[in-house]
C-alpha cells in the first residue's frame, strides 16, 4: 500500500516536472538577450581558465603584413563576471617582453596596464575608450575579452544556417552610442555551441563596415572552441587574422599572477 | 579640291544639307562630356614624378580632404566656449552622417584622439567627448589641443582661437554634392561663427562648374559678337550666318571629336570653343570681303565666288596651315592638357577651311541676285576705316627714320623684359581674388599652418628601417630646418607623435620630450600608440613595414618659386649633413608635382615655338618662293611674340600655362595678316606701278581685311573677360594685346621695311624649284618631321618616315609618287 503510493507519487511528481518543463520551455523560448548572454559564455568565458599562444596576422589594403604573437592568459572569477587576462608578447621582435595585463569589470571600466621593457616602464592606461584597437589589430578590446552583455539590447531578429550550421542571428544595439563606433551589430551564433559563427558592424549610416568570420572551430579538450577568426575592415581595406594555438583550459591559474609586479617578471612557468 | 568647291557651287543645298548631317553626328557625340579638373593630369600618367606621389598616396593613405574653417570672431576665445564648441560637436555629428565621408578619418575635437596623462593614467581618448556642460571644459579643450604638437596649427588655430574641421571623402567626383550638404548643415546649426570651405576636391568641383559656365556663356556671347561685326562689315545676314555656320560646325566637329575619342575635357579644351570661333571665321572674313569687291565687277554670283576662291586660295591654304603648324606644335610640350588642345585645334582649323571652301559658296549661290544690286563696297571707300587705313599707309612708308628706331627700342627692351621672366603657377589662383575659395585659402594660411601640402619621403630598403632613431633624429633635424623657411607654417611627422609620448608617459615632464635612444623603446612607443581609436593614423606618417616615413610639411604659399626654394634649402641641408646610410629622400605632394610639370612646359613650349617658327619660315620661303620675303613674312610675328613675353616678364605677370599657349595663336594669327599683305601686294606689283602705289593699293582691300579680321578676332576673345577664372581673362587681355601688336607690326613695321628696299624687293624673280629639287625638300622634310614627332611626342610618329620610305620605293616600280602629284597641285612647274 505504501510503495504504491509512493511509486504513484513519484510518478505524479514527474508527470508534473515533465509538464512544467514542458511549459516553462514553451513559455520561455530562448530570447535574444539569453542567447547573447550564453554566446559571450561560449566565446569568452571556456571552462575557468585558459591559456594559449596567439598569432595575429595585419594585413593592410597593400597587403602589407605586420605580426603580433603573444601568450595569452584567462581566469574566470564566475561566468559572465570578472575576469584577468595576461598578454606576454614575444613579436615582433623590438616589443618582445612587452606585457598588456586587463582585469575586466563588470560595473565600472576596466583596469589596464602596459609593461614596456625597453624604457622599463609599467603604465596603467586608462579604459574608457571602448573604440580603442588592440595592439593595432581591426579587433578592438571589446572583440578580444568581450563586451558586457548589459551594453546592449539584443533581439533575435532571425534563425538560419549559415556554413552548414544552424545558427540565431542576434541583433545587439549599444545603449550607449557615444561609446562605440558601430550602430549596430549582427551576431550569428550557433545553435548547438553558442559561438559566434560571424559577426557584421553596421555604422552610423547603417553602411556594413565591419565583419568578423569565424574560419575553424576545434574540440579542445572537450569544448568547442574557436581557433581561427578574420576580422575585416570593409571601408579601409585592411583585415586581421587571429589564430590560437597550444590551446589548454583549466590549468590552474592562481589570481596572483594577474598582478603589477608580474609585468616586469612574467611568470615563466605559464608562459612557455 | 577645286573640284570640291566647283561641286558645292553647283549643288549648294546638298552641300549644306551633308555638312549639317555630319555636324548632327559629331554633336551626338557631346552628351558623354567628361569634365576633368585634376591637376595631376597636367602629368601624364607614364610620369615617374606622378606615378611616386600616388603611391606616396596610397602608402600613407593620404585623403582627398574637404577643410572647413570655423571662426567666432566676436569671442575672445574664438569658438573655445561652450555654445560654440557643442554647435560644432553637433554638426560634426550630422557631417559623419553624410553618405560619402569617411567616418573614420573626420579629424575634428569629437572625433580625434589626444594623448594624455591623467591622474597617474595614460589615456588615449577623444579631445572632446561629446557634448560638454562645464563651459571651463572648452578652455581645457583649447589648451590640450595646443599642448599637442599633432593638431596644433592643423586642427587648431596657433593664437588657439579657430578650428579647422578636415573631411575625407570615399571619391573625388561627390565633393561637390558632400561639401554642399556641409554647408547645409553648417547654416543650420552655426549661430555666431563663421565658416570657409575649402581643400583641393572642392576647388576642383567648383573649376569645373566656372568652366562650364565659360563655355556656356562666353562662347555664345562671342559667337554673337563675332556674327555682329560681320554683319556690319558686309551687311548681308545670310553671308553672315554662314560665316557663323562654319565656326559653329568646326567646333560642333573637333568637340564631338574631342569626346567621342574618350578624351576629358580639361581647363585647356575648354578653350577649344572660343579660340576656334575667331580662329574659323578669320578665312570667311577674307572671302566675304574679297567677294563683296569682286561681285561688282562682274556681277555674276557664281563667277564671282570662283574667281575669290582663285584669288585667296594660296593665301588661304597657307594661312591655314601655319596655323594648324603653330597649334600642332603644342604636341611637342610633354603637358597632355596642352597637347590634347594644341592637336584639337588644329583639326578644327582644317575643318574650318573645308567648311569655308564649300559652305560659303554655296550660301553665296544661292542669294537671291535682286537682293544683292546694292551689295558691295561703293559706299564703303569712305569709311572712317578706309580713310584711317589710307593715312597709315603714308605714315608708315614716310616715317622709317621714326618707326624702326622705336620698333628696335621695343625690341631691346623685350629682350631685357625676357630675361626676367617668372615662371610660376598656382591652380588655387586661377580663382579670381574674392572668389570664396580664395578668401577661405587666405584665412586658413594666416591663422593655420598652411593649406599646400608637400610631403617629403625618406625610404629605406630594410623592413623597420625607419625605426633606428639615427633616422629618427635624422628626420627630426631635417623637421627644424624646413620650419625655418618662413612660407612653411608647419611640419608633423612620427617624430612628433613619438616625442608626444614620451612625454605623456614620463607624467608630462618636458625632459621627457625628446626622441628615445634605443630601436626598441621607438618601436615600443608606437606599438603603444596603437591601442587608440584608429591605429590607421600611424601610417599616415610611417608605412606598414616602416621602410618609409614622411615628413609633412605645410606651406602657407603654393607658388612653385616657393616649392623650388624648400627643395633646395633640403638639397643643401643634406649637402652639408649626409643622409644616415642606405636611406633616400624623394618629394611628393601636389605643389611639388605643380613644379614638375611647370619646368616641363617653359621647356617644351621653347621646343614647340622653335619647331614651329621653323616649320612656318620654311613654308614661307616655299610659298613666295623667295627667301627675302620668307624673311619679311616673319617679322611681324617674331616682333609680337618677343613683345608679348618681354611684356609678360617687365610687368612681372607669372609664365603660367595659360600664357604659354599664347605663342602658339600669335604665331598663327600673326602670319596669316603678313601672308595677306604680301601675297596681295606682291600680286598687285608691277614695275610701272612702283612700290610705292602698290603698298597704298594694298591698303585698300587687303588691309581693310586684315583690319576687319583683327577687330573680329580682339572682340570675339573679350568675352573671356566675364569669365571668373583667371586664365581665362589672362587670355581674353593678352589676346587683344596680341592682336593689336600682330595688325601694328604687318601695316606698320612691314611696309615701312619693304620702303627701304623698294623697287628691288619687288623685282626679286621668284625662284621657282624644279620639280626634282621641291621633292628633295619635300621628303626631308617630312623625315625631319616624322623624327621629331618620334622623338618627342609619340613613337608612332616614325611611321610617318617608314611610309615615306615605303611610298618612295613603290614609286619606282609602279610610277605613282604622292608626293609629286601633291606637289604639282601645290604649284611647282614641272
Amino acid at each position: 500500500m505504501r510503495k504504491r503510493h509512493t511509486r504513484l507519487l513519484s510518478l505524479a511528481l514527474l508527470l508534473i516536472l515533465f509538464i512544467t518543463c514542458k511549459l516553462f520551455a514553451e513559455q520561455k523560448p530562448l530570447d535574444g538577450n539569453s542567447i547573447m548572454g550564453k554566446t559571450l559564455n561560449a566565446y569568452y568565458y571556456a571552462q575557468n581558465d585558459g591559456k594559449a599562444h596567439v598569432f595575429m596576422r595585419l594585413v593592410n589594403k597593400e597587403g602589407k603584413e605586420r605580426i603580433r604573437d603573444f601568450t595569452m592568459l584567462r581566469l574566470d572569477k564566475e561566468d559572465g563576471g570578472e575576469q584577468y587576462y595576461y598578454a606576454y608578447f614575444t613579436k615582433p621582435p623590438d616589443v618582445n617582453r612587452t606585457v598588456f595585463m586587463v582585469w575586466k569589470h563588470i560595473d565600472r571600466d576596466d583596469d589596464r596596464w602596459l609593461y614596456l621593457p625597453a624604457i622599463d616602464l609599467v603604465k596603467r592606461i586608462s579604459a574608457n575608450d571602448k573604440r580603442s584597437s588592440y595592439v593595432g589589430s581591426d579587433f578592438t578590446y571589446e572583440d578580444v575579452s568581450g563586451r558586457h552583455l548589459n551594453d546592449d539590447e539584443h533581439t533575435l531578429i532571425k534563425e538560419e544556417a549559415i556554413n552548414g550550421k544552424n545558427a540565431y542571428v542576434i541583433k545587439s544595439t549599444p545603449k550607449d552610442k557615444d561609446e562605440v563606433e558601430f550602430n549596430y551589430r549582427l551576431v550569428w551564433s550557433d545553435k548547438q555551441t553558442f559561438l559566434t559563427l560571424k559577426v557584421e558592424y553596421y555604422n552610423r549610416r547603417n553602411e556594413l563596415y565591419k565583419e568578423m568570420i569565424t574560419n575553424k572551430i576545434e574540440i579542445i579538450e572537450g569544448t568547442p572552441t574557436v581557433t581561427k577568426a578574420t576580422m575585416k575592415d570593409l571601408k579601409g581595406g585592411h583585415y586581421t587574422e587571429i589564430e590560437f594555438k597550444k590551446i589548454d583550459y583549466n590549468v590552474g591559474l592562481k589570481k596572483n599572477i594577474f598582478a603589477e609586479r608580474y609585468l616586469r617578471k612574467p611568470p615563466v612557468k605559464w608562459i612557455k | 579640291m577645286r573640284r570640291l568647291i566647283k561641286l558645292s557651287v553647283h549643288y549648294p543645298k546638298t552641300t549644306i544639307w551633308i555638312s549639317v548631317f555630319i555636324t548632327l553626328a559629331f554633336l551626338s557625340q557631346i552628351p558623354k562630356i567628361k569634365i576633368d579638373t585634376d591637376p595631376e593630369n597636367m602629368l601624364s600618367q607614364k610620369e615617374w614624378v606622378r606615378r611616386y606621389h600616388n603611391q606616396v598616396k596610397k602608402t600613407f593613405s593620404i585623403e582627398d580632404l574637404i577643410v572647413v574653417g570655423i571662426t567666432n570672431p566676436d569671442n575672445p576665445y574664438g569658438v573655445f566656449n561652450k555654445e560654440s564648441l557643442n554647435r560644432i560637436a553637433n554638426a560634426t555629428n550630422q557631417i559623419l552622417d553624410i553618405k560619402g565621408v569617411v567616418i573614420k578619418d573626420v579629424i575634428s575635437p569629437t572625433t580625434v584622439d589626444d594623448i594624455q596623462e591623467r591622474g597617474g593614467m595614460l589615456s588615449i581618448d577623444r579631445l572632446q567627448k561629446g557634448m560638454i556642460e562645464d563651459p571651463q571644459q572648452a578652455l581645457i579643450i583649447q589648451k590640450r589641443a595646443l599642448v599637442n604638437p599633432l593638431f596644433k596649427d592643423k586642427l587648431i588655430s596657433h593664437d588657439g582661437k579657430d578650428l579647422c574641421l578636415y573631411i575625407p571623402i570615399e571619391k573625388k567626383d561627390q565633393s561637390y554634392r558632400i561639401s554642399n550638404e556641409i554647408k547645409l548643415i553648417l547654416n543650420d546649426i552655426l549661430k555666431a561663427e563663421k565658416y570657409f570651405i575649402s581643400g583641393l576636391p572642392v576647388a576642383e568641383d567648383t573649376f569645373g562648374i566656372e568652366m562650364f559656365k565659360q563655355m556656356g556663356v562666353s562662347s555664345p556671347i562671342s559667337a554673337f559678337l563675332v556674327l555682329l561685326l560681320i554683319y556690319l562689315f558686309i551687311r548681308k545676314i545670310s553671308l553672315s550666318i554662314a560665316a557663323m555656320m562654319v565656326a559653329f560646325f568646326s567646333i560642333i566637329w573637333t568637340m564631338g571629336l574631342l569626346i567621342g575619342m574618350g578624351y576629358t575635357v580639361h581647363i585647356m579644351s575648354s578653350m577649344i570653343p572660343i579660340f576656334l570661333i575667331p580662329i574659323s571665321v578669320d578665312d570667311s572674313v577674307h572671302v566675304l570681303s574679297h567677294f563683296s569687291e569682286v561681285y561688282q565687277k562682274h556681277k555674276d554670283k557664281k563667277v564671282a565666288i570662283i574667281k575669290v576662291i582663285d584669288d585667296l586660295w594660296s593665301p588661304m591654304l597657307y594661312t591655314t596651315l601655319t596655323t594648324m603648324a603653330g597649334f600642332a606644335s603644342l604636341a611637342l610640350t610633354p603637358i597632355p592638357p596642352v597637347q590634347v588642345f594644341g592637336l584639337f585645334i588644329c583639326f578644327g582649323k582644317f575643318v574650318a577651311w573645308i567648311l569655308t571652301m564649300t559652305l560659303i559658296p554655296a550660301f553665296a549661290v544661292l542669294l537671291n541676285e535682286e537682293k544683292l544690286h546694292n551689295f558691295g563696297r561703293e559706299e564703303e571707300s569712305h569709311t572712317p576705316l578706309t580713310r584711317f587705313l589710307n593715312r597709315l599707309a603714308t605714315f608708315s612708308i614716310t616715317r622709317q627714320k621714326v618707326i624702326l628706331p622705336i620698333a628696335l627700342a621695343f625690341i631691346l627692351l623685350s629682350t631685357y623684359g625676357l630675361t626676367r621672366i617668372v615662371v610660376n603657377d598656382n591652380p588655387v589662383k586661377w580663382f579670381s581674388e574674392n572668389h570664396p575659395i580664395r578668401i577661405a585659402d587666405r584665412i586658413l594660411n594666416k591663422t593655420f599652418g598652411g593649406t599646400y601640402m608637400t610631403y617629403l619621403v625618406f625610404e629605406g630598403s630594410k623592413e623597420g628601417a625607419m625605426k633606428s632613431p639615427d633616422v629618427m633624429k635624422y628626420i627630426e633635424k631635417m623637421q627644424r630646418q624646413i620650419e625655418s623657411s618662413p612660407i612653411v607654417g608647419k611640419t608633423s611627422s612620427v617624430v612628433d607623435i613619438i616625442k608626444k609620448l614620451s612625454y605623456e608617459i614620463h607624467d608630462e615632464n618636458e625632459n621627457y620630450n625628446v626622441l628615445p635612444e634605443t630601436q626598441e623603446a621607438i618601436a615600443q612607443y608606437l606599438f603603444l600608440y596603437q591601442n587608440s581609436g584608429d591605429p590607421q593614423d600611424l601610417f599616415r606618417y610611417i608605412s606598414y613595414d616602416d621602410k618609409k616615413a614622411n615628413i609633412w610639411i605645410q606651406m602657407k604659399k603654393g607658388d612653385n618659386q616657393d616649392m623650388t626654394g624648400l627643395e633646395e634649402k633640403v638639397k643643401n641641408f643634406i649637402a652639408h649633413n649626409p643622409l644616415p646610410e642606405d636611406i633616400q629622400v624623394h618629394w611628393a605632394g601636389l605643389t611639388y608635382l605643380n613644379v614638375v610639370w611647370q619646368e616641363k612646359m617653359v621647356q617644351g613650349m621653347l621646343k614647340s615655338l622653335m619647331g614651329s617658327f621653323a616649320v612656318v619660315f620654311l613654308m614661307m620661303i616655299f610659298l613666295f618662293r623667295s627667301f627675302k620675303w620668307g624673311i619679311l613674312s616673319m617679322i611681324p610675328l617674331s616682333f609680337s611674340i618677343l613683345l608679348i613675353y618681354g611684356t609678360i616678364g617687365l610687368i612681372g605677370k607669372n609664365y603660367d600655362m595659360p600664357v604659354a599657349v599664347l605663342s602658339a595663336l600669335t604665331l598663327g594669327l600673326s602670319i596669316d595678316y603678313a601672308i595677306h599683305f604680301i601675297g596681295r601686294s606682291r600680286m598687285f606689283y608691277t614695275s610701272d606701278k612702283g612700290w610705292r602705289k602698290t603698298i597704298y593699293e594694298t591698303f585698300d582691300e587687303p588691309a581693310l581685311a586684315i583690319s576687319r579680321n583683327a577687330i573680329v578676332v580682339a572682340l570675339a576673345f573679350l568675352p573671356l573677360l566675364l569669365a571668373p577664372l583667371i586664365p581665362y581673362k589672362t587670355v581674353g587681355v593678352f589676346l587683344a594685346a596680341i592682336i593689336a601688336l600682330s595688325g601694328i607690326a604687318t601695316l606698320i613695321l612691314l611696309p615701312s621695311i619693304i620702303s627701304i628696299f623698294g623697287n628691288s624687293l619687288y623685282e626679286t624673280k621668284a625662284k621657282y624649284l624644279p620639280l626634282e629639287e621641291a621633292f628633295k625638300i619635300a621628303i626631308a622634310f617630312l623625315i625631319l618631321i616624322s623624327l621629331t614627332i618620334g622623338k618627342f611626342v609619340t613613337p608612332y610618329g616614325y611611321l610617318l618616315a617608314a611610309l615615306v620610305c615605303f611610298g618612295l620605293i613603290q614609286s619606282v616600280f609602279t610610277g605613282f609618287c604622292l608626293i609629286k602629284i601633291l606637289l604639282k597641285k601645290a604649284g611647282v612647274k614641272d
